[in-house]
């Protein structure tokens, strides 16, 4: 037969990738003694947090080595199916290696299964990926703490959930925050939370825009690894919108004019 | 026995006579351009006939369910593999259906030991032009000519019987529905269909449309439509999407 038809089906899509050998499986060696400790500053902030419309989530543009900055217009902010946003800190090759085997697992399950994966089944999915990549963090390498948010049909509620590098996850109640920018901007989410005018989930669309780019301006203020606005160039943060309609993007123009008059 | 030449040749043309049998029951089923991207139809009584592939791939199929649900896997992996490693625009069904599924198919067919697949599949892709492919048990495929950029028709059919399928094809060659908003190409492909149904039953034709018309009702009362779209405009990547019973009966009307 022909070896590109397999002769049994596989489960899974990570299960085709580990049969054709293209899995991104670590290989498990033993640690490296001068990066036993894995480095915790995944120097990004991404943040996500519900509001009356779903979830909003935002991230600044920079990529940085060391004291380098690399990329001024990174995608931090993923889009994984019509429902499902990702964002990731951490190691960018790792991170938009685990989205792109997620964004491929979600539609695989579709068109074998021939329905949706349930919220369960995807946030587990995203676990595992971090499981399987625990190998390389223990080197010292490829770490990656996202934040994961998805719409529940059944319930008719956007979740939002946050993950630990082995691959723990918690489902957040209001907020999730990660990144070396996140102790500030989890304190201001706090803040706005608790004493602000209103809880976060009762903010409209424009209020929770203008928190989101505050939020990311004071982390830019506070760590040199988030990268803060460039008006000159016009690289804006990236924010997305997880609703009941899918995912909206916010334009350039839109953010453009909230800075202008609330930044 | 197999061994000798002639044998063999007799072996595979019993094998021949054995699928074309067990497929002659099969119900038609139509694909064809309008002026969206691409309209998959068919009618049946219980099983699902219309699956997504890829991005831009879609199928449809009759013969035994097992193997349909090989094939079909097979054509998923294959597709999802290339488009992770590669990209979304490097999976083409010109090379899913001649280097993956028509070895596999013919391979099967030819080794008179093991069993073959019964199966009459019908792919499409959307892109410029749509290809339309079937693909039949024994590896041959036939297309609409697209690999020249050049295509002789908008539309694939397949059907239990070889009468069958040409009355389909001599139905839609007749006019160039491309141009067709959904509900119309909807009318159209039932109206295909019914001529394939009447076509396996027997009934040598014409098909003048008053005779469409009454088939047509009579048929919709003991099944149901099955209907997919290949939308180019998609707002996402994936361009497949089921048609919900509520917009077919709007182009349809209610059979009961």
């Amino acid at each position: 037969m022909d070896p590109s038809i397999s002769s049994e089906p596989a489960a899974d899509f990570p299960a085709v990738l580990r049969r054709q050998g293209l899995h991104p499986a670590p290989f498990l060696a033993a640690p490296h003694p001068a990066s036993a400790v894995p480095d915790s500053t995944h120097a990004t902030t991404i943040l996500a947090f519900k509001f009356s419309g779903g979830v909003l989530m935002a991230g600044d543009r920079r990529a940085t080595a060391g004291n380098v900055v690399v990329y001024d217009r990174a995608d931090k902010v993923l889009e994984i199916d019509r429902h499902s946003l990702m964002a990731i800190a951490g190691v960018p090759a790792t991170a938009w290696e685990m989205a792109r085997v997620l964004e491929h697992s979600f539609q695989f399950y579709r068109r074998t299964q021939l329905q949706e994966m349930s919220l369960d089944g995807k946030v587990r999915a995203l676990s595992k990926l971090l499981r399987d990549n625990f190998g390389f963090v223990m080197q010292g390498v490829g770490i990656v703490v996202p934040i994961f948010a998805t719409y529940d049909a059944p319930a008719q509620a956007a979740r939002l959930y946050f993950y630990d590098a082995m691959g723990a996850q918690f489902e957040a109640a209001d907020y999730a925050v990660s990144g070396s920018g996140s102790p500030a901007v989890r304190s201001v989410l706090y803040y706005e939370n608790t004493w602000g005018a209103r809880p976060l989930r009762e903010r409209t669309r424009e209020e929770a825009v203008i928190l989101a780019l505050r939020a990311l301006d004071t982390a830019a203020d506070l760590d040199t690894a988030t990268g803060g606005v460039d008006r000159r160039g016009r690289i804006y943060p990236i924010l997305k919108i997880v609703s009941v309609a899918g995912i909206s993007t916010l334009g350039d123009e839109e953010l453009a004019s909230v800075f202008r008059q609330n930044v | 026995m197999i061994e000798e030449p002639y044998r063999w040749v007799e072996a595979i043309a019993n094998r021949r006579e054995y699928i074309e049998h067990q497929l002659a029951g099969g119900s038609p089923l139509v694909a064809l351009t309008y002026q969206g991207g691409i309209l998959f139809l068919t009618l049946s009584r219980e099983r699902q006939k219309i699956f997504e592939i890829y991005d831009r791939i879609a199928m449809g199929a009759i013969g035994h369910p097992g193997d349909i649900e090989r094939l079909r896997m097979a054509a998923i992996e294959v597709a999802s593999t290339e488009g992770f490693t590669r990209s979304s625009q490097d999976v083409s069904l010109r090379r899913l259906a001649a280097f993956s599924l028509s070895p596999a198919l013919k391979a099967a067919f030819e080794q008179v030991y093991g069993p073959p697949y019964l199966v009459r599949m019908l792919f499409a892709e959307l892109g410029e032009p749509n290809l339309f492919y079937r693909i039949d048990y024994d590896g041959s495929i036939h297309t609409n000519g697209g690999a020249q950029l050049r295509t002789f028709e908008h539309f694939g059919v397949i059907s239990g019987t070889p009468l069958s399928a040409a009355a389909m094809t001599r139905h839609l060659s007749g006019a160039n529905h491309a141009g067709l908003p959904l509900p119309e190409a909807l009318r159209v492909a039932v109206d295909a269909w019914t001529v394939g149904r009447l076509a396996r039953e027997g009934d040598e034709g014409p098909f003048p449309p008053e005779k469409i018309q009454s088939a047509r009702a009579e048929h919709l009362k003991d099944f149901v439509i099955e209907a997919a779209v290949l939308e180019k405009d998609a707002p996402q990547a994936a361009a497949y999407r089921v048609l919900p019973p509520r917009e077919i009966e709007d182009a349809i009307g209610n059979p009961s």
